[in-house]
């Protein structure tokens, strides 16, 4: 039950941040500035696999809301799931030291994980949209997905985890041990 | 937070905060500057009253009466410097009013120096070495109908230097989130009751569409809470000076989102000589301060020794 109520509110900070943008169009109905992003390594180095679904879902949810369903949502929906899990993967169980952004070489580590992220989403959901979609230029809706998928959470993402960690006591996952 | 986390942070509330000249630009002008701030910091003073009310209530019972009166006197010059930009920037495109707004930077330590605090070497010469960045690609650029609108910006500037000087004093005296989320309340408050004798039908006399609603939730969520919040608690750890350098980052923020957004977003900005040049001689200031290179040299030395 609390598992639950605590999805229903990322849920909710997601589409808090994610409605507003919707109007910020690069390709309308395919590919719009999202600053929604900068979740994705939030969600996953204190939430889990269930904030990377939450990132997931959320992006499906708000694909309906702008009448943007389409076959690709398919491939926007693992990529949303898979970028942050990346990371949640890379942090929680490959790193051999928690999660901390109070080092250079630390925030260095997570700009690449979050770059790796990035690159891996734009593989994911590219291919899909040029194949069902061939009037889409395809080179603009892969650059505008990376730079979405990296820019906003390096540039919010890592000051509100810097925030949550050294300030509001948020904890986050560490590796189990045995 | 450390040294390097509170850059980072300052970083991204610069970032934030050059994200305005854009939202503003989305803005209609028939919405008064009143309205946009007092919409924009009673929304984010209620969403971080919604996510850490606890704390607020529990910060808000020690000192109740000192915290009040300091968020309403900042809040008063906040809401006094922002309006001021907002009708300084309507005579000015999107790179150019972005350096004007960085005077701050020059007004900073003059203001500092009045007060005889004490001011470092190093902050001199980045402030002048963005002092140079802002006049390069100014003096090619101003024309005579923009002076009074600079000259609005400019007085603008000199109330934004004593307000980072005193919110970073009374930032390492409070607790950061109760302190922001007064700060947008009372600013709220303060710019809906100017709001109400300028345009008596306020929220009737706006009119409403997706963008308007979009562009003032964007500035609520990132310009003003995030930004706010983010700037008290990075100031606890940054000096004053330190702070206003890093924020005259925002013209190269600014340029960037004129040269890389879609023109259905912003007024393009086309990259001159005289722009580059400025934004170079700001990154250069910026470096000095970022990298604290006196403290480097510092441990080189004690590593040699």
């Amino acid at each position: 039950m609390k598992q639950a109520r605590r999805i229903l509110l990322l849920l909710f900070c997601y589409l808090l941040v994610a409605i507003p943008f919707k109007v910020m169009e690069i390709i309308p109905g395919f590919t719009d500035i999202r600053p929604v992003t900068m979740l994705g390594p939030i969600f996953a180095v204190f939430y889990g696999v269930p904030g990377c679904g939450v990132m997931a879902v959320g992006n499906l949810i708000m694909d309906a809301l702008s009448g943007s369903l389409r076959w690709s949502s398919i491939f926007g929906f693992a990529a949303n799931f898979l970028g942050p899990f990346l990371i949640y993967l890379f942090w929680v169980h490959r790193s051999e030291e928690p999660f901390s952004l109070r080092s250079g070489r630390n925030i260095l580590k997570h700009t690449l994980i979050v770059c790796l992220a990035a690159i891996l989403e734009m593989i994911l959901i590219t291919p899909a949209v040029a194949l069902f979609y061939p009037e889409v230029d395809a080179k603009l809706f892969a650059l505008t997905v990376l730079l979405n998928t990296s820019v906003f959470p390096l540039i919010f993402g890592i000051p509100i985890m810097i925030l949550m960690q050294e300030e509001l006591g948020f904890r986050p996952l560490k590796k189990r041990k045995g | 937070m450390n040294h390097l986390q509170a850059n980072l942070c300052l970083l991204c509330v610069t970032f934030c905060w050059s994200t305005e000249v854009i939202i503003f630009a989305c803005i209609p002008n028939t919405v008064s500057p009143f309205a946009t701030t007092s919409i924009t910091f009673l929304a984010g003073g209620i969403l971080l009253l919604i996510a850490f009310a606890r704390r607020i209530i529990a910060g808000l019972k020690k000192d109740t009466k000192k915290l009040l009166l300091r968020c309403v006197f900042l809040s008063a010059i906040n809401g006094a410097y922002n309006t001021m930009f907002q009708f300084g920037l309507k005579d000015f495109d999107v790179s150019t009013g972005a350096f004007t707004l960085s005077l701050t930077v020059v007004a900073l330590p003059v203001i500092m120096l009045a007060q005889r605090s004490k001011v470092d070497n190093q902050t001199w010469f980045s402030s002048a070495l963005v002092l140079v960045g802002i006049i390069v690609p100014l003096t090619g650029m101003l024309t005579k109908s923009q002076i009074p609108g600079l000259t609005i910006i400019v007085i603008g500037c000199v109330l934004r230097a004593f307000y980072i000087i005193k919110l970073n004093q009374y930032a390492r005296e409070h607790d950061p989130i109760v302190f922001s989320t007064l700060i947008c309340l009372s600013g709220g408050v303060m710019s809906f009751l100017c709001w109400m004798v300028v345009q008596p039908g306020t929220f009737l006399c706006i009119s409403w569409s997706p963008t308007v609603i979009a562009s003032l939730a964007i500035y609520s969520y990132f310009v003003v809470a995030l930004a706010i919040t983010l700037n008290l608690i990075a100031q606890r750890r940054a000096t004053p000076a330190d702070c206003a350098i890093i924020y005259s980052l925002e013209i190269v923020f600014s340029v960037l989102w004129g040269a890389l957004l879609p023109a259905s977003l912003i007024d393009p900005v086309s990259l001159t000589p005289r722009l580059l040049i400025g934004i170079v001689f700001v990154v250069l200031g910026n470096l000095v301060v970022i990298f604290d290179f006196k403290q480097l040299r510092n441990k080189r030395r004690e590593a040699g020794t």
